[in-house]
């Protein structure tokens, strides 16, 4: 997770194995599915866990998605990678989820590996970047948290996928459904949320 | 935008320590495995739902049980006896039956059909059948009660009324 993952990771020959697993997987072959899950779990896992903030909800809603895309196997026409559609499932699923939770937000982060300490970029970031010199880290994270608990599901997804995860706008657009330019505006709003929560961690302009 | 897109270098580096988030160590490590084995459970939750969908009495019926294990033993308790009064039941009826075959009178109808049919001659005996048996033998299976319009050896059944919905004279 220390890296952002993008669809042009995967190469040419783990295309073609993606498509025999999915082939396989189709046909009932857990095993197949079992090796779907394990390339794909950490970065459905991380883009949930950064919706809902929540280490809990994020597991029920990792497993849900890849269960639900197991059974809707048959469906998918192979229009799109398997892993673009299996992130559609994903983000749908935890929007519906979090709609339903509305204003029952919770934050579970401290059964997280929080191991930013070590990280002299942010460390750096810390000290140098904001004016409240003396902020812990995990006291900016979870001001962090809030701020994006803050925004509408869609202005966070956009967000998550972008900032978080450094997905692509096309990406970002594909999953979502909706078309670039949604996407930018999107994204633009939410950065503009995010820095006036923000503003008192951040070095002014 | 761009010149805006340039104003969010710091907060895209706050949105940085998000990356650093990550859970349990080894948590990932049975993470498939769960997933393979919720789809196992969906599978066979599957079977279920569809009798939940297509016969919900059943369900409640056995939700019964559930609630009050007392019953179950009460209702094993009245199938062994209806069971066992079945049981018993069958055998005093075998013992009946047998009793009927071995009476005079079911030896006395017997005797002279047997032996027409075994000399294929002529009209076979039928004063010794009981009289008041109308010439057929005593049956409670409603099948053999019908009364034929002719006997099988070309008689006029004296018995047999053609139905009729004119009034009797």
């Amino acid at each position: 997770m220390s890296e952002p993952a993008t669809m042009s990771d995967a190469s040419e020959p783990a295309e073609v194995l993606e498509s025999d697993l999915v082939r396989r997987a189709r046909n009932g072959d857990l095993s197949a599915y079992d090796e779907l899950v394990r390339r794909y779990q950490e970065r459905i896992y991380a883009t949930i866990y950064h919706m809902t903030a929540n280490h809990e909800d994020a597991n029920d809603l990792a497993q849900d998605a890849f269960i639900k895309a197991y059974s809707a196997l048959k469906s998918f026409k192979g229009g799109s990678t398997f892993y673009t559609w299996l992130y559609r499932i994903a983000v749908n699923k935890t929007i519906n989820f979090l709609k339903q939770r509305k204003n029952k937000h919770h934050l579970s982060l401290n059964d997280l590996d929080f191991n930013a300490e070590n990280d002299p970029d942010l460390v750096a970031l810390i000290s140098h970047k904001t004016p409240h010199r003396d902020a812990s880290l995990s006291e900016l994270q979870k001001k962090l948290n809030e701020a994006l608990l803050k925004l509408s599901e869609p202005h966070r997804m956009v967000v998550v996928l972008h900032d978080v995860q450094g997905q692509s706008h096309d990406e970002i657009a594909e999953i979502m459904g909706c078309n670039i330019g949604t996407v930018r505006s999107r994204l633009f709003y939410a950065r503009q949320q995010l820095q006036g929560y923000l503003a008192e961690y951040m070095k002014p302009a | 935008m761009k010149e805006s897109e340039h104003n969010f270098e710091d907060l895209k580096q706050l949105l940085k320590l998000k990356r650093c988030e990550i859970p349990p160590p080894g948590y990932f490590n049975n993470f498939s495995s769960q997933v393979i084995s919720g789809i196992r459970e969906e599978r066979a939750g599957g079977a279920v739902g569809r009798l939940n969908s297509e016969a919900p009495w059943l369900t409640r019926f056995l939700g019964i049980f559930e609630t009050r294990p007392g019953l179950v033993g009460g209702l094993a308790t009245s199938l062994v006896l209806l069971l066992v009064f079945g049981v018993v039941l069958a055998d005093h009826s075998d013992s009946d039956t047998q009793n009927m075959f071995s009476t005079d009178a079911s030896a006395q109808v017997s005797a002279p059909l047997a032996s027409a049919a075994i000399s294929g001659v002529g009209t076979p005996d039928l004063a010794g059948v009981s009289a008041d048996s109308g010439g057929i033998a005593i049956s409670t299976n409603p099948v053999t009660s019908l009364q034929p319009a002719a006997s099988l050896f070309g008689q006029a059944n004296p018995l047999f009324q053609t139905a009729s919905f004119a009034p009797a004279h």
